[in-house]
């Protein structure tokens, strides 16, 4: 091995050490062995070697926000990747006999006392008029009386009232009203009156945390897989954007001159185009298409298209058309600095070509830049898809996401409020947490920047 | 600075001409011909519907003519939503409601978020500036359709006994309070951000350490030598910000049901109203690419110093 390391490679700048030994007899005959490990072992350092990474580690834990932040991300993946493993419902199922429950219930014994004092001061429960006579009759006859015709009417007369007064009443109470009378209080989580049945009778059955929808889906489940979708999403736009951004951030900035004014043109003209609209043409425009695709066979190109759905994969097109510009501005300009450093001209002089240059010198020079803005990107993919699938060209049905969660919810706003804000919550934590942590990361990752 | 404009407006030109041809050729890509029906027609009929209608010529040509007929405000019929209406008059009935709801927000966005943003700036560390950090990093992290749903909610009788505006859009003054408030939110967020960032750099400044101890009234430093300069790098972000407050329409008339231009866009996606999303889409670039080109030179105008003429560099 150390004698192999002796002969330099092809293209390398280090001498070559038989060279050295011939021109300085005086050199002793090992001075050019490699160390032995223990040599290593007792070379002293004065302080351990910091990598880049493990120092923008040790900097983004001082920051108290992003770690917090962090564990957020980190509570929402779970909860959006794990949970739907944990419930034992999915989110287009539909449970029968338990729609549109609420985030709270009676327990089985509540329920059966709020029937039976419902049932007291209803119709049911009173007595109409004749069978209080014979009511009373029997009474009289067990005592060994008999009733007058006056104490009879009188009888009557008084069941009658009570019915009538009954009957108005049972308009009024309702399972609110009769839980007050009672002093009942609802327990959390929404559980239908078959399924405390089946509790009540020893069998375990799963909660509906958040309550189900009109068509009887657990929102739980509903959300998870929304969350899911959205970080997925997010991802997925944010790797797109970050190939094709530095790709042609690298080359314009590199090759400059020519290449780099007409490659900054087409970027000034696609920055000014409205990406929104051209969102929402695509979605529009490629759906048929799209659509046609869909049914023309049933290869595996076909069962993605299923998979995604239409309106996403038209908010992937844009993404990859549109929305790269940011990245390869940022990635063109930090670049166009560093390939005026001196170990790119070395690097030329040795004759490397543009894309190793690229590749091996710069690209990794500005990873601090390219992991924040891709970071970054995460949030706001995330953003503009719950702002497409509310306006209902988002993610579509069966799936879900939470933006189009938000968007069924408007119009039962007053009466589930909850159904609302419980995704739009989610959604606004997970991208205040994302924005935060991402912040954290370009303090962490590029000090200079910090103000 | 003459060679800029024509540069930029040169500029602004082709993007529109992009955009126009863009959304032709996405229009031409449906499968299908506007005369399927229940009815099948006969060929016959199909042929002839199609020279009626110029269909019969190839592509580039019908592409030619149709931005011709753009120039003159003719950008075809609806097909779906109001038969045989012109679009351009439908544009013109509703984009003004999307207009005067999108400048009161960005007006209030302006006028709130850029003082807060120099409060922030010179009350840096204090709980002052803490306060509005959290509140301006919760605005920029919630969707539109949040805070606007939240509003509704809140404000228009969700809570009992709260009700402060009416829920449905009637047009009084009244009504255009909560979606001007949920629309200018995120703007007005994003705006002090940046303000304070400006601010800060700009009160770092040698002359502003010269203006002081000259003996200068705070007053005086902050709205005479500070925020002037402040605020050239503030005007950049307000162009991306018309459009998203147009986009950002979308979602704020569908939650407060305002007849706006967003709203009907929409729509017209969902019933597939070709004719009508196309002339929405290149009228809303138009207008947005011409409110981007006017921020521009107006920057340009503010700060002489930075000459733009070859690329901004």
């Amino acid at each position: 091995m150390a004698e192999n390391k002796r002969y330099k490679k092809f293209g390398s700048l280090q001498p070559n050490v038989d060279d050295i030994m011939k021109w300085n007899a005086e050199l002793p005959e090992n001075a050019f062995e490699p160390a032995t490990s223990e040599e290593k072992e007792n070379f002293i350092q004065d302080r351990k070697s910091v990598s880049y990474w493990k120092d923008a580690w040790r900097r983004l834990r001082k920051n108290t926000v992003a770690m917090v932040a962090l564990a957020i991300i980190i509570i929402l993946t779970l909860f959006a990747f794990v949970g739907p493993m944990v419930v034992p419902y999915t989110y287009k199922q539909q449970i029968r006999g338990s729609e549109a429950l609420g985030l709270s219930h009676y327990t089985y014994e509540d329920i059966q006392a709020i029937h039976a004092y419902i049932e007291e001061h209803t119709g049911t429960g009173v007595l109409s008029p004749d069978e209080a006579v014979e009511q009373a009759r029997a009474e009289a006859e067990a005592n060994g009386k008999k009733l007058s015709r006056i104490e009879e009417a009188k009888i009557r007369a008084q069941a009658s009232v009570n019915a009538e007064s009954s009957e108005a009443e049972e308009e009024t109470i309702t399972e609110s009203q009769a839980a007050k009378e009672l002093g009942l209080k609802k327990k959390p989580f929404g559980y239908s009156e078959k399924e405390l049945e089946r509790k009540a009778s020893g069998e375990k059955v799963f909660p509906h945390v958040f309550g189900t929808d009109d068509q009887g889906r657990d929102i739980m489940v509903r959300v998870m897989v929304g969350t899911r979708v959205s970080i997925t999403v997010g991802i997925c736009a944010a790797l797109l954007v970050l190939i094709i951004g530095a790709v042609y951030g690298s080359i314009s900035g590199y090759c400059g001159g020519a290449v780099d004014a007409v490659m900054q043109r087409i970027v000034e003209m696609i920055y000014s185009i409205p990406e929104m609209l051209i969102i929402l043409l695509l979605s529009a425009t490629l759906k048929p298409a799209l659509e046609q695709f869909q049914n023309s066979g049933n290869g595996i190109l076909q069962k993605l298209v299923t998979i995604l759905g239409p309106n996403l994969i038209s908010m992937f097109i844009a993404f990859g058309l549109l929305y790269w510009v940011t990245m390869s501005r940022i990635i063109r300009g930090q670049i166009l600095q560093l390939k005026q450093q001196e170990y790119v001209t070395a690097a030329r002089a040795l004759g490397a070509k543009g894309g190793r240059i690229i590749r091996r010198h710069l690209l990794p020079n500005c990873i601090g830049q390219i992991v924040t803005t891709t970071f970054l990107q995460i949030p706001s993919a995330i953003f503009l898809e719950s702002f497409l699938s509310f306006v209902g060209v988002g993610v579509s049905a069966p799936l879900t996401s939470l933006g189009s969660m938000c968007s069924e919810a408007l119009s039962g706003l007053n009466t589930y409020p909850y159904r609302l804000f419980i995704p739009a919550v989610i959604l606004s934590l997970m991208i205040l947490s994302l924005n935060l942590f991402g912040d954290g990361l370009r303090d962490a990752l590029d000090p200079r920047l910090k103000k | 600075m003459r060679k800029y404009t024509i540069r930029r407006i040169f500029m602004a030109v082709v993007t529109l001409l992009v955009v126009a041809c863009l959304t032709f050729i996405l229009m031409n890509a449906i499968p299908g011909n506007p005369w399927l029906s229940e009815k099948a027609p006969s060929q016959a009929t199909i042929d002839a519907l199609n020279a009626k209608y110029g269909l019969d010529q190839p592509v580039p040509v019908q592409m030619v003519k149709y931005l011709g007929n753009i120039l003159h405000g003719d950008f075809g019929t609806s097909i779906k939503m109001q038969k045989n209406r012109a679009v351009l008059s439908i544009i013109m009935e509703m984009f003004p409601v999307s207009a005067k709801i999108g400048s009161i927000a960005l007006l209030w966005a302006v006028l709130v978020g850029v003082p807060l943003g120099c409060l922030a700036a010179f009350k840096r560390g204090t709980w002052v500036d803490s306060l509005l950090r959290i509140v301006c990093t919760l605005g920029i992290s919630m969707p539109g359709f949040v805070v606007a749903t939240i509003l509704l909610h809140t404000l228009c009788g969700g809570i009992s006994g709260v009700k402060v505006f009416p829920a449905l859009f009637d047009g009084s003054a009244k009504s255009y309070v909560l979606p001007c408030l949920a629309l200018g939110f995120y703007p007005m967020c994003y705006l002090s951000r940046q303000t304070r960032t400006a601010m800060l750099d700009s009160i770092n400044q040698e002359y502003i350490k010269t203006a002081k101890a000259k003996g200068l009234k705070n007053n005086k430093i902050i709205f005479k030598h500070a925020l002037r300069n402040a605020l050239i790098p503030v005007i950049t972000y307000l162009g991306p910000q018309i459009a998203f407050t147009l986009c950002g329409g979308l979602v704020v008339e569908r939650v407060f049901s305002i007849p706006g231009l967003g709203r009907y866009f929409i729509q017209s996606i969902q019933n597939r109203d070709y004719p009508v999303i196309m002339g929405t889409t290149i009228f809303l670039a138009t207008f947005i690419i011409i409110m981007n080109l006017v921020v521009d030179l107006c920057y340009k105008l503010v700060d002489p110093r930075i000459n733009l003429s070859n690329g901004g560099h």
